[in-house]
């Protein structure tokens, strides 16, 4: 009798824990240990206790161990917390030491996780609810991320709370996971042959690089300027710049348009135009466009026969007390020069200079200009999405001529 | 190695180039002050400004008036540059390509702008003289030429109200015995030329 009580005490802690009971490989656990071993009840129960929840990687209910929940947006690296929140998004993991990647979220916020292949623990599924209990949270490149290891108890948890995520400005991103309502604003050619989209996101605030990789199952493109919320988009930081990862993330088109913020406004005098300027030539590769040297070598690619010409102008805007450097697309070369790109190739094929002859033409045209650039800063260079030139305001003469001689 | 490497508060993280001051030709003319920040030959050099900045590089706008090739060897060209307050004297020699064949081309008069590197010299007379190492020298035209002495006057403005709250003014105050009105009067008689 005694030992059928134990037999079902231990099976209903674990199946506490979600996992499914053997009753009769416990009872002859228990069993041996008293009758065989002459060992007491409640040590066998112990000891029994202990080794199934081994068995199914559970932590024994009770320990020292904290279970009080804590909110998933306050989570800090280094500490072992437990959470409960719903799967909002699993990923591929990167590697088989990892049985699930993916993101879990609650009202106050998302974080990333990992669960151990070691940990073997039971598969979490996208759209249900989990208690995590004893989880380290850690960071990794700069983001929080939760480690799910053997020591950590998996629960399935019923719950039909409705979850929004909170969206946040561009702006205010941080290393994590975020979510926004952004306009695309610019689609780049993809530099890696696993991407499968990369441009700029913005909203009011400004703008953010995002990227979506070729996975499994294939993720949806984004269409150029339409404004979609993006729910639960991985922000990764490189260089001290943050760019968004989509492949984590959900993002539904919405009505309506977004003023995207004008990111950072640079003006000044162009002090420097860069070899690499004026008429380029691009990799004709799908996917490569990279910019071939004279003999039409590409870095990747090797010798190109064929090429696409290219307008750009990298120069550098001096407002005399800091210097940036500045990258101008064609469209916005073109504005400045008045150069068009089929004027730039005509001149390059019917003068001795060839291209030399686009790039002091350019030079000529836009050496010593003032000028007021928008865009976003990428590695210490302002990719430039206006340009203007400026002109010469009397307005602002009277203020200055009051000022010089208002002493 | 380590130590050179966190050489002064200056050195900010990566490779960051010099910006190109605004400075009127009249407050160029009284400079006569030039440094090197650090021991290194590579360091770089610097003219001190009686308004109280260092330059390493500066950008003007004026009216070139005169262009003459000199050397047979090394052949340079030696170039007068007015705005309204005086003269800069700018040099393109054969250090500096693009800007010798620039002004090659250029034809006085017109507007040019210049991007060089101030240096103090002393004549054979004994007078010390600041001229420009041009590094590049364009065609512009006068409406870029009025943003230009907007933009100094300001520029030179904007360092007479920071006048004594910054080391390297102090420096310039001890130095050049700097009276700001001067230079602010210099600046007023700059802009009003631009009223036609």
């Amino acid at each position: 009798m005694e030992v059928s009580t134990i037999v079902e005490r231990i099976s209903q802690k674990i199946e506490q824990k979600g996992v499914q009971a053997d009753r009769k490989k416990i009872e002859s656990k228990i069993r041996r240990l008293i009758e065989e071993f002459g060992v007491n009840p409640a040590e066998a129960e112990r000891t029994v206790m202990n080794e199934v929840a081994r068995e199914h990687s559970i932590t024994p209910s009770g320990g020292s161990r904290s279970t009080d929940l804590l909110e998933i947006g306050t989570l800090v690296p280094g500490e072992w917390v437990s959470v409960q929140g719903k799967v909002v998004s699993l990923s591929n993991p990167p590697s088989p030491s990892i049985a699930q990647s993916g993101i879990i979220a609650d009202s106050s916020g998302a974080i990333r996780f990992v669960v151990w292949s070691s940990a073997n623990a039971p598969r979490m599924e996208q759209g249900k609810w989990y208690r995590l209990e004893s989880a380290v949270v850690d960071s990794y490149k700069g983001m929080p991320n939760l480690k799910m290891h053997s020591g950590t108890t998996i629960v399935g948890v019923d719950s039909d709370a409705i979850l929004l995520p909170s969206i946040s400005p561009i702006a205010d991103l941080k290393p994590g996971v975020g979510s926004i309502r952004a306009k695309m604003v610019q689609e780049w050619e993809p530099s890696h042959e696993r991407m499968l989209q990369t441009g700029l996101l913005g909203d009011e605030s400004g703008t953010i690089k995002f990227t979506i990789w070729k996975d499994e199952p294939e993720k949806e493109k984004l269409a150029p300027d339409t404004v979609y919320n993006i729910y639960y988009g991985q922000v990764d930081e490189f260089n001290g710049r943050l760019s968004l990862n989509l492949n984590t993330a959900v993002y539904i088109a919405d009505e309506g348009d977004i003023e995207v913020g004008a990111g950072d406004v640079a003006k000044g005098v162009i002090v420097h135009i860069a070899p690499g300027s004026g008429l380029i030539k691009r990799c004709p590769v799908e996917g490569c466009n990279r910019t071939l040297s004279r003999q039409n070598y590409c870095p990747i690619h090797e010798i190109q026969q064929k090429f696409r010409y290219d307008l750009r102008l990298k120069a550098v805007l001096d407002d005399g007390t800091r210097s940036r450097n500045i990258l101008l697309q064609r469209d916005l070369v073109e504005q400045l020069s008045g150069i068009t790109l089929d004027e730039a190739i005509e001149l390059a094929e019917n003068n001795p200079l060839g291209m030399d002859e686009v790039f002091y033409r350019l030079r000529d045209a836009t050496m010593g200009r003032y000028i007021a650039c928008r865009g976003s800063e990428m590695d210490g260079r302002i990719l430039a999405r206006q340009c203007e030139k400026l002109t010469f305001d009397p307005a602002k003469l009277a203020d200055l001529l009051n000022r010089a001689g208002g002493a | 190695m380590a130590e050179r490497k966190g050489a002064g508060p200056r050195h900010r993280e990566g490779f960051e180039r010099e910006p190109a001051r605004r400075v009127f030709a009249a407050e160029l003319r009284e400079v006569n002050l030039q440094f090197k920040d650090g021991e290194d030959e590579k360091s770089p050099s610097y003219i001190l400004l009686p308004t109280g900045i260092r330059a390493n590089r500066i950008f003007f706008i004026g009216t070139l008036t005169e262009k003459e090739r000199r050397g047979d060897q090394n052949i340079f060209y030696h170039a007068r540059i007015s705005d309204p307050t005086g003269t800069f004297f700018v040099i393109a020699g054969s250090y500096q390509p693009e800007a010798m064949q620039q002004l090659a081309k250029i034809e006085p008069p017109a507007f040019v702008a210049v991007v060089g590197k101030p240096n103090v010299y002393q004549s054979p007379s004994g007078a010390v003289l600041v001229s420009i190492r041009a590094e590049s020298i364009v065609t512009v035209d006068a409406d870029t030429r009025n943003c230009w002495v907007m933009d100094t006057a300001k520029s030179t403005l904007d360092r007479l109200d920071q006048f004594g709250s910054t080391e390297d003014s102090e420096k310039a105050k001890a130095h050049y015995n700097t009276d700001p009105e001067v230079y602010r009067k210099m600046a007023y008689d700059a802009l009003t030329q631009l009223k036609i």
